[in-house]
């Protein structure tokens, strides 16, 4: 009984916290997860609590990062770039709220179809966990050429695993010999706040500087305020026609099986598949936008719920990068050999914390972002400067590398962040190749030198 | 927003002193303060835990409240920057009307007649906009094309 209050507890945190995130435009998914994810881990949680608040933090932040995404028509974060052309299109017929509605109604049906065709097709996948344990080193090599492929760099990422793979060995190397201790969480937190790190070395170089200088403030279009809907939890199957529903639920359920594409190629592709077949620029725009913010979800929770039943490694685009702490997290959770989620946890736990996460977050934030969603962009636009959300990042980087291995961890961070952002940055070599090639490093390297 | 906006005339010419960090314009002194401020406030809580928690913890929770420590001190960290440096932003409150509505159609080259058509083709699709009251604005966009 405490651990469902405690599970429910962790599920109020990570709603309550990510809705707020959320609403601040253009955070980076991974940047932001990645450390409150471990912060949570670290902190002694539960496993059972640690994954109800994952999945209430993913959902709640899904759902107001569609408030900036329909009233400023400017993505709340990467998945909701694809969303944009629609949502942009109803914001100047003057309906954002149309488009919000329809968006989070979309993905909550979505997260609600996603949790239990996740958790079946998981538990049908595991009993080839161990072909797929047993070849790790290999099936992490090839999934990285995959990964780096349909990168958006394409080419130069495949070209630049080896080289990669080599520089995280040799830190690795490095940091073992300082310190007689294989570091992980700093590795990750260099990647995952490298994009972010990228922009402040920009700022500092005298020649880099130009491209990112402006001399204006950046301007913000808010549309106007529209309450078209009585109470205070508006029904999301009521909000959307028979068709939006029938369509979202049969591309959320397509995309729940297809765990190992991107969340961002996923929802481009249904939402292109499905608006071809509607008429009409209204019609189009709002069926487009359930559709989409549905498979967002659905591709989401099922990419990181079916490596974590089925294998325990992380072998999907959002086991690589949001959810990468639930498989490895060290002490506590480890990947070689599996100690994760994957271990603690059954399929039926998987289910039922995972609809605890679920229901929390839509009971949270699905009524925040119907009444309070102009009102509270609003407030965090006026009052939150960028610098204190920048400056917080980092602050929290550096506190869990310190916490994993004091100032070594703090440099690591900030090595591997100066070198993989700008990698990402630049050459468009994304954080999920990084972490895929992180951890095919080893198997990569043993297999070339013998080391 | 106004008293922003005559500040800068006053120096038109004034240097470009915004860089864009994340998608949103940050003034470089001010985030290099805040990020000194963000390290040294979530480093100094962790230490002081891990010299202040040994005397009343047990020993398997000291790293844990510290880690507590440190994240509260992060927090307090983006409050505290937050009220000394103001966002660089410029909010403009949009109202949009239906002359935005007539100009979208030209823009993504839309038939008011054909969509005003599909719209009233599908009774559930006519009944949400009539809810939403703009589905007069619709009628009058494509009244005026048959014209």
């Amino acid at each position: 009984m405490s651990l469902l209050v405690t599970a429910i507890l962790f599920a109020l945190i990570g709603a309550i916290v990510f809705s707020l995130i959320g609403l601040i435009s253009g955070t980076d998914e991974t940047a932001v997860m990645v450390p409150l994810t471990l912060l949570v881990i670290l902190l002694g949680a539960p496993p059972a609590a640690v994954f109800s608040f994952f999945m209430a933090a993913v959902l709640a932040k899904h759902l107001t990062h569609a408030v900036p995404t329909a009233l400023m028509g400017i993505p709340g974060d990467t998945t909701a770039v694809p969303l944009i052309d629609h949502a942009t299109t109803l914001r100047r017929m003057g309906m954002p709220h149309v488009a919000l509605r329809k968006m989070i109604s979309g993905g909550v049906i979505g997260a609600f179809i996603a949790l239990p065709t996740a958790v079946v097709l998981g538990q049908f996948l595991g009993q080839f966990a161990d072909f797929f344990t047993s070849s790790a080193g290999i099936i992490f090599t090839l999934a990285a050429l995959l990964i780096a492929y349909f990168s958006p760099g394409k080419w130069v990422s495949v070209l630049m695993i080896v080289p990669f793979a080599f520089f995280i060995k040799s830190l690795d190397l490095m940091s073992f010999t300082l310190l007689d201790k294989h570091l992980t969480i700093s590795f990750f937190l260099g990647i995952a706040v490298g994009p972010m790190f990228s922009d402040i070395l920009f700022a500092t170089s005298s020649t880099a500087k130009r491209s990112i200088e402006r001399t204006e403030p950046k301007e913000y279009h808010l549309a106007p305020e529209t309450k078209a809907w009585k109470g205070y939890f508006p029904n999301p199957l009521k909000i959307l026609t028979g068709r939006q529903k029938f369509f979202t639920a049969i591309t959320t359920f397509i995309s729940s099986l297809t765990f190992v594409f991107s969340p961002v190629g996923m929802t481009s592709l249904m939402g292109e598949i499905v608006g071809s077949r509607t008429k009409g620029a209204y019609k189009k725009s709002t069926t487009s936008l359930t559709v989409m913010n549905g498979v967002t979800e659905s591709t989401y929770i099922a990419e990181a719920i079916i490596p974590l039943i089925a294998f325990g490694i992380p072998l999907s685009p959002v086991a690589l990068g949001p959810a990468s702490p639930l498989f490895n997290a060290p002490p506590i959770f480890t990947v070689e050999p599996v100690n994760n989620l994957h271990t603690y946890l059954t399929s039926w736990d998987f289910f039922l914390y995972g609809a605890i996460g679920l229901v929390v977050a839509t009971l949270i934030a699905y009524p925040f972002s119907m009444n309070y969603a102009r009102k509270a962009s609003v407030l965090v636009m006026k009052y939150v400067s960028q610098e204190a959300i920048v400056a917080m990042f980092i602050g929290l980087a550096c506190l869990l590398a310190f916490h994993e291995a004091q100032l070594v961890g703090i440099a690591l961070t900030f090595t591997v962040a100066a070198v993989g952002g700008l990698l990402n940055r630049i050459l468009g070599i994304g954080a999920g190749v990084q972490f895929m090639v992180f951890y095919a490093s080893s198997w990569i390297m043993m297999t070339l030198f013998g080391f | 927003m106004s008293d922003k906006r005559s500040e800068r005339s006053e120096t038109p010419t004034h240097k470009k002193r915004y860089l864009e960090i994340l998608g949103d314009t940050i003034v470089p002194n001010q985030l290099l303060l805040s990020i000194i401020i963000s390290i040294a406030i979530s480093l100094g809580g962790y230490n002081l835990g891990l010299w202040f928690f040994p005397s009343i913890a047990s020993e398997n929770m000291i790293t844990s409240y510290s880690l507590l420590l440190g994240i509260t001190g992060t927090v307090l960290s983006l409050l505290f920057c937050s009220m000394i440096f103001k966002p660089k932003r410029i909010l403009i409150e949009e109202e949009t009307s239906f002359e935005s509505m007539r100009e979208v159609f030209e823009d993504l080259q839309l038939d008011a007649r054909e969509e005003l058509r599909l719209i009233e083709d599908d009774s559930i699709t006519q009944k949400e906009l009539e809810e939403l009251g703009v589905l007069e604005h619709f009628r009058a966009l494509g009244g005026e094309e048959k014209k």
